[in-house]
């Protein structure tokens, strides 16, 4: 498998679909068929990944990895071009291949204005956080997990609505200055390890077990840590994330959480952890801390929310505070119910918000008071939004709850108390969720909107993300044994 | 003379006859477009008699010399002349500034800045800068229809020559000092490990005072906005690119000959310090784009300071790295202004709303010129900054390093403020203005393409450049 470059492919193929779409700028109706037969293609090779597991390793491929791709790139300051798969980044990987294929269909109707350049974000944004997942050198790491934010900005502030240009500067402040300082962390390291060893280098293999001196390891993983957990968001560093996810137009806001979010802690993961074990063992208990006041505290605001766009991002907050308690722990099962979470959330919070979108494109309306009794008018799209408002609440049989038992159970033998207060958040989202199919669909009517069923297209979004939740629901087997030996690896067990 | 002289000077000669041939023919037939056109070629030329230059060539007695660092500046400073020139037909044309007198003046400004960056010997560098001074007096006023360019001249031509002043002071008390006006002998003499002359420290402090000036550093800058906003935009972009280059040339001639630096670390620690806080805290308060930039190019090249400040470490790379990079951001920066204004666009950050559906070209390049300022990969911007703080934090500089950073990041939001512009708000303008002509296409094509690839592989640069300073 290694004469078809398939990790090149994967990052630069959305890329050079953005490319041809600049010069077809002009035909608006066509790009959407091209931007979406881009898609499909790239999802085509992301699920062509999997088959490449079992195919025979060369010798210099990492352990644990089974697709690896390693060139020269600026040699006079030792950065290569270093990509790898392992079982947590094909997950990623074909999650984002997928959400991507999903916010383009969401946004066939809603986008009227200059639709080209739309699709064009979404693919580059695409090579961006593919990019992100597929990374093992420092400085090609930094470089997409920048180039992603560009043209999130711009999909927030040219297509968004209310305060978008607020939320979109916010947004890219917020992530920058975290980021920012990882680069001069980053830089750090490469120095450190560069004069230990004379072997200047920013790939990851190389750096991992460079040896610091407790304060300076401290003060490097802090500067990681700080730029993962904006991401992520873990709580005091959330704030950006409300009004970016209520601003963005609905393709936006599926990618913001559906994959932006993942990236935060797919870094932690990769490059947190493994770089700084002793420093991140002595962040613990503020790490487990953080995610669990996150989780109690996302869940107690989302329930006064009154937009519904606003409610789903708060319910990610706390969701990608189980994420964080369940890589702070890391523990073999937690580690991967927080990988499987990453996925669980990434498909539910996708689903959740192209269901407000439809609405929105509907009614012009995200507001809970002006609905009531959609099941009696539009059945289907309520049969859906019960679904996934359940999945998302963590209803057993359905994905969510898989994950979130995995990363309770990891971490219950260590860090009792914080698991226990953590499972008052398993019931929380319940109480908000359940307000919320009360008040939209089951309620009487509130103002008579005019409005019709969901379409072939919406159907075909709902009935793929339902067909996931199903299957990782009820049979998530397959899924952990992906994730078995990146994750004993990592967490410093035999595979 | 020998041949090895006539080699050396040959492509300054050729700049320097092509002025005095522009204006002759210029007054013969009155044409503007020939007297460009013999510019655009005299400048090429003199980039190619560079790149034919066998290397490492010197000729004592003019006090010059064709080693690489000066014949790759050299290109790049005719390279970026051509650039100015091609930007300006259209622009010239719009505005009513005429004449053969403008090529003229930026082939004589082509010319002191070849000089400078071959000097071998302080006498020739002090004049290839005030040569270089000179044609950017009569270009920062050259455009005699409007009432404020007069006293933009003023505001370029005093502070200009009080650091001329300061620098030919500098060198006088230099040269008491170690009594040779070459460079190598005087750096070695000058800044010695040990103690220090105190003549020669006055020296030392008087020259940077100069280049301060020259740099737009903090304490120095205050002529910087006025300058910037008044001058034509091409004529800026040739200051912004050409001159700071020149002045960050002359210290990198300067500085890696001489043994120990380490008596000049606490001025210029200030001055980067300063210019990095005054430049990116000034610029947030701005409402005019010309005076942003201006403010912005300040704490640039506060960046660059701290990158000669840790020279040893790979800074004196960073330096000319980031000279040869902003001079492509210059030109593409101010060279989309210029297309802009062109067609009829106002000054403020409210007057850019809405070009990014009208003028699509121009403001991509803006942008991305603005997102390679503020330092965001796969720019060229973030390449420089990167190497800066590499060096910075490899010196041992970790305070001024993080205060960049933290500072970079307070920069983004004016460089986003006319991003959000040109996007995100509309205006209620909905003509069709007329896009940019050829020779704009082509040099806001190339030093659009020239920032990112320098951002993507810079591999072939940073090499070059680790053969040519320690």
């Amino acid at each position: 498998m290694n004469q078809i470059p398939l990790l090149t492919l994967l990052v630069f193929f959305p890329l050079a679909g953005a490319f041809l779409l600049l010069f077809l700028i002009r035909w608006e109706r066509t790009t959407r068929f091209i931007a979406l037969s881009i898609g499909l293609v790239e999802t085509f090779f992301a699920c062509s990944a999997l088959f490449c597991r079992s195919l025979p390793l060369s010798t210099t491929t990492p352990k644990g990895f089974f697709l690896f791709k390693d060139l020269p790139w600026i040699e006079t300051l030792g950065i290569r071009y270093t990509l790898g798969m392992d079982g947590i980044s094909l997950l990623l990987v074909i999650l984002t291949a997928l959400v991507t294929v999903i916010a383009m269909l969401v946004s066939w109707r809603s986008i009227t204005e200059r639709v080209a350049l739309h699709y064009l974000l979404l693919l580059a944004m695409e090579s961006g956080i593919m990019g992100v997942f597929l990374s093992l050198d420092l400085f090609l790491f930094y470089l997409f997990w920048e180039l992603m934010l560009i043209p999130m900005f711009f999909l927030i502030g040219i297509w968004g609505h209310d305060r978008n240009i607020y939320s979109a500067v916010k947004f890219f402040l917020y992530t920058l200055f975290g980021s920012l300082l990882m680069l001069a962390a980053i830089i750090g390291i490469y120095l450190i390890h560069g004069s230990q060893s004379g072997n200047y280098s920013f790939s990851l293999s190389a750096l991992t077990g460079t040896h610091f001196s407790y304060a300076t390891g401290l003060w490097l993983y802090a500067a990681f840590l700080l730029a993962f957990a904006v991401k992520f968001p873990i709580v005091p560093l959330h704030t950006w994330l409300p009004d970016a996810h209520t601003d963005a137009p609905t393709a936006g806001s599926v990618i913001l959480a559906g994959l932006l979010l993942k990236t935060g802690a797919y870094g932690l993961i990769r490059f947190g952890y493994p770089l700084f074990p002793e420093a991140a063992g002595t962040l613990t208990p503020l790490l487990i801390m953080l995610a669990v006041t996150g989780i109690i505290y996302a869940s107690w605001v989302a329930f006064a929310q009154k937009d519904m766009k606003r409610l789903v991002a708060y319910s990610s907050v706390g969701h990608m505070g189980f994420v964080a308690l369940g890589i702070a722990v890391w523990t073999p099962v937690a580690l991967s119910g927080a990988v499987l979470q990453m996925v669980n959330h990434g498909l539910t919070t996708t689903a959740l918000f192209a269901l407000v979108g439809m609405l929105d494109e509907r009614t012009h309306s995200r507001r809970i008071e002006d609905y009531g009794g959609l099941w009696g008018k539009i059945p289907l799209f309520s049969a859906f939004f019960v679904l996934f408002a359940m999945a998302s609440a963590g209803l057993p049989g359905l994905n969510n709850f898989v994950g979130e038992f995995l990363i309770l159970a990891g971490s219950f033998k260590t860090y009792h108390i914080a698991t226990v207060i953590a499972f008052i958040g398993v019931i929380l989202p319940l109480v908000y969720t359940v307000r919320l199919i009360q008040e939209v669909i089951f309620q009487e009517e509130r103002r008579p909107f005019p409005m019709a069923d969901i379409n072939l297209r919406e159907m075909s979004i709902l009935v793929c993300l339902a067909a996931c939740d199903l299957y990782i629901g009820l049979h998530p087997a397959p899924l952990l044994e992906i994730l078995k030996t990146p994750v004993a690896l990592l967490t410093g067990g035999t595979p | 003379m020998t041949t090895t002289d006539i080699i050396i000077a040959a492509p300054m000669m050729l700049l320097a006859v092509g002025a005095l041939l522009t204006l002759l023919i210029g007054a013969v037939t009155r044409n503007d477009t020939v007297s460009a056109m013999i510019g655009v070629a005299s400048t090429l030329a003199a980039a190619f008699l560079l790149l034919k230059t066998p290397p490492a060539l010197i000729a004592p007695t003019l006090g010059l010399s064709a080693e690489g660092l000066p014949c790759l500046f050299g290109v790049f400073f005719a390279l970026l002349s051509a650039g100015v020139l091609c930007l300006s037909s259209g622009y010239n044309r719009e505005r009513g500034i005429g004449g053969e007198e403008y090529p003229a003046a930026v082939l004589f400004t082509a010319f002191g800045m070849l000089a400078l960056s071959s000097a071998t010997n302080l006498l020739t560098l002090f004049l290839g800068l005030e040569a270089m001074s000179f044609g950017f007096y009569i270009l920062v006023a050259i455009d005699l229809k409007r009432s404020t360019s007069g006293e933009t001249g003023l505001k370029y031509l005093l502070p200009g020559a009080f650091s001329t002043a300061f620098l030919a002071f500098g060198i006088a008390l230099l040269y008491s000092v170690s009594g040779s006006l070459s460079i190598h002998e005087a750096l070695r003499i000058t800044l010695t490990n040990g103690t220090h002359d105190p003549i020669a420290l006055a020296g030392w402090a008087c020259l940077l005072a100069g280049v301060a000036f020259k740099l737009s550093l903090a304490p120095a800058h205050l002529w910087t906005p006025d300058v910037y906003q008044g001058a034509p935009a091409p004529v800026t972009a040739f200051l912004s690119g050409g001159s700071k280059a020149a002045a960050i040339l002359l210290l990198l001639l300067l500085l890696p000959q001489a043994t120990d630096t380490n008596v000049l670390r606490v001025p210029l620690w200030g001055l980067a310090f300063l210019s990095i806080l005054v430049g990116n805290l000034a610029a947030l308060l701005q409402n005019r784009v010309r005076r942003m930039l201006a403010y912005s190019s300040i704490a640039q090249m506060g960046y660059v300071v701290i990158a000669l400040l840790s020279g040893r470490g790979g800074g004196y790379q960073a330096a000319a790295y980031y000279a040869i990079v902003y001079g492509a951001i210059s030109l593409a920066a101010f060279g989309a202004i210029a297309v802009l204004e062109r067609n009829g666009c106002g000054e403020t950050v409210e007057e850019y709303s809405g070009l990014g559906s009208r003028q699509p070209f121009a403001s991509g390049v803006l942008a991305l010129s603005l997102f390679a300022l503020a330092g965001i990969p796969p720019t060229a911007g973030f390449t420089g900054k990167f190497l800066i703080f590499t060096a910075a934090i490899r010196s041992g500089e970790i305070a001024l390093a993080v205060i960049g950073i933290l500072l970079a990041a307070v920069s983004l939001f004016y460089y986003l403020k006319v991003v959000v512009s040109l996007y995100f708000k509309h205006s209620g303008i909905h003509d069709n203005t007329a896009g940019p002509n050829y020779p704009e296409y082509i040099v806001l094509t190339v030093a659009s393409a020239a920032i990112l690839l320098l951002g993507l592989w810079p591999n072939a640069l940073i090499g070059l450049l680790s053969n040519l300073l320690p």
